[in-house]
């Protein structure tokens, strides 16, 4: 009876340091992405990418629809697009073609920007639809 | 897009009844011109009008001399037009006076606006019209934000975003006056600076701040927000539509994370 408490302790212990050991491994390589990402946020540079390629030209930002009056998506209807599919349409698809090097809109040089500045413009547009507030002191 | 619609409907009512057009920005005698090589000149006469609600619990005896300050500095904030280049549209055809939809092109637009700002006290929320701009003055303000620095910080106003309701600290706003100006450029859609070397700018918002400076690209960025739309130019008159006010203002005021003390009676 001892031994099988024993056996079954030392089994237990056993699946314990192993768990906490894989535990430990991830937590590391967590760290490890995470200090290798120098990508930072920063509103306000986010918000000057988007004034130099002039996305609100056409997706209005001071409209509470999702379309405005002339049936295109206001920025409230791009905040509420999934990340994905607005990285997809937005800067891979470089809407329809429109932005792409013999596009109508290539001037608009979005190839000029980095991934960094992609996934701020991302954020940007999705932090619109989440209503956070803007301080001042 | 429906209220939308329905707005654009009552304005064109009320401009064929000759009835004020009325909201945060009223447009009138707009129109443009194309000097032919790619620059577009915006022309208009705007009312800005901002609409201050005390909810203070022991009232705001400085509160006329702050909201004629403010109207004051948006004013000249405002004065003098602004310019963006870059700017890709249709191809606005001046022979016809509309913007071709199935052309495309790169302009330079200038704009060439005058406005005239009103800041007005209002005591009631049916003084409150769903395309009204709003500045609520509270006690103060629970919200905090961590700055690019990795600092926290306390906030004296805070607004819900472009187009939507702000709010400042009567305290706050009476040791800084010029936060009721720098929080309604936020509903302008100006974003705040945190950059050590622009200390100097209005929208600089953390203490050190040195300066009221707005540069001429927030100057652009303005005047492209309260166009709205450039096709709109060809309007003559026009005022900006439905923003959901007093809604987005409860909701806003009640969110427990912005930490908002105000005398919740004055509320009605």
């Amino acid at each position: 009876m001892a031994s099988n408490l024993t056996k079954l302790s030392l089994g237990s212990l056993s699946i314990f340091l192993f768990l906490s050991c894989q535990n430990a491994t991830e937590y590391k390589n967590s760290v490890g992405n995470k200090t290798s990402d120098t990508c930072r946020y920063y509103r306000y540079d986010a918000g000057q990418i988007i004034s130099n390629l002039g996305c609100k030209n056409c997706h209005v930002s001071f409209n509470v629809d999702k379309i405005d009056v002339y049936g295109i998506t206001t920025w409230r209807g791009l905040a509420a697009m999934d990340s994905l599919k607005l990285i997809d349409y937005a800067f891979t698809k470089k809407h329809k073609g429109w932005c792409s090097k013999n596009g109508d809109f290539k001037t608009a040089k979005m190839d000029t920007l980095s991934d960094c500045e992609i996934r701020s413009v991302i954020r940007y547009i999705k932090d619109f639809g989440r209503d956070i507030p803007m301080p001042s002191q | 897009m429906t209220t939308d619609l329905v707005h654009a409907i009552r304005a064109n009512l009320a401009i064929l009844q000759n009835q004020p057009l009325s909201g945060g920005i009223v447009a009138k005698n707009l129109h443009i011109s194309d000097n032919g090589s790619g620059e577009l000149t915006l022309y208009g006469d705007f009312i800005i009008t901002l609409k201050v609600l005390d909810l203070t619990t022991n009232g705001a005896p400085n509160l006329n001399s702050l909201m004629t300050f403010t109207q004051q500095v948006i004013t000249t904030k405002l004065r003098g037009g602004g310019y963006k280049n870059g700017v890709i549209i249709h191809k606005y055809n001046s022979a016809r006076k509309i913007f071709d939809k199935t052309k495309t092109w790169t302009y330079s637009i200038r704009y060439n606006f005058n406005f005239a700002v009103n800041v007005i006290q209002i005591n009631m929320l049916t003084q409150i019209k769903g395309n009204d701009f709003v500045l609520a003055v509270v006690d103060s303000i629970g919200h905090q934000f961590t700055d690019k620095y990795g600092r926290r910080q306390s906030s004296g106003g805070l607004t819900q975003g472009e187009g939507g309701p702000a709010t400042v600290s009567y305290n706050s706003w009476q040791k800084n006056k010029y936060i009721g100006v720098h929080e309604f450029f936020h509903t302008l859609s100006l974003d705040d600076i945190e950059d050590s070397d622009k200390k100097s700018r209005l929208m600089y918002h953390l203490a050190d701040n040195s300066g009221q400076t707005i540069s001429d690209t927030e100057r652009g960025d303005m005047m492209k927000f309260i166009m709205v739309n450039i096709n709109d130019i060809t309007k003559i008159n026009s005022t900006n539509i439905n923003l959901n006010t007093l809604s987005r203002l409860r909701t806003f005021l009640n969110n427990p994370t912005n930490g908002f003390k105000f005398n919740k009676t004055k509320f009605r």
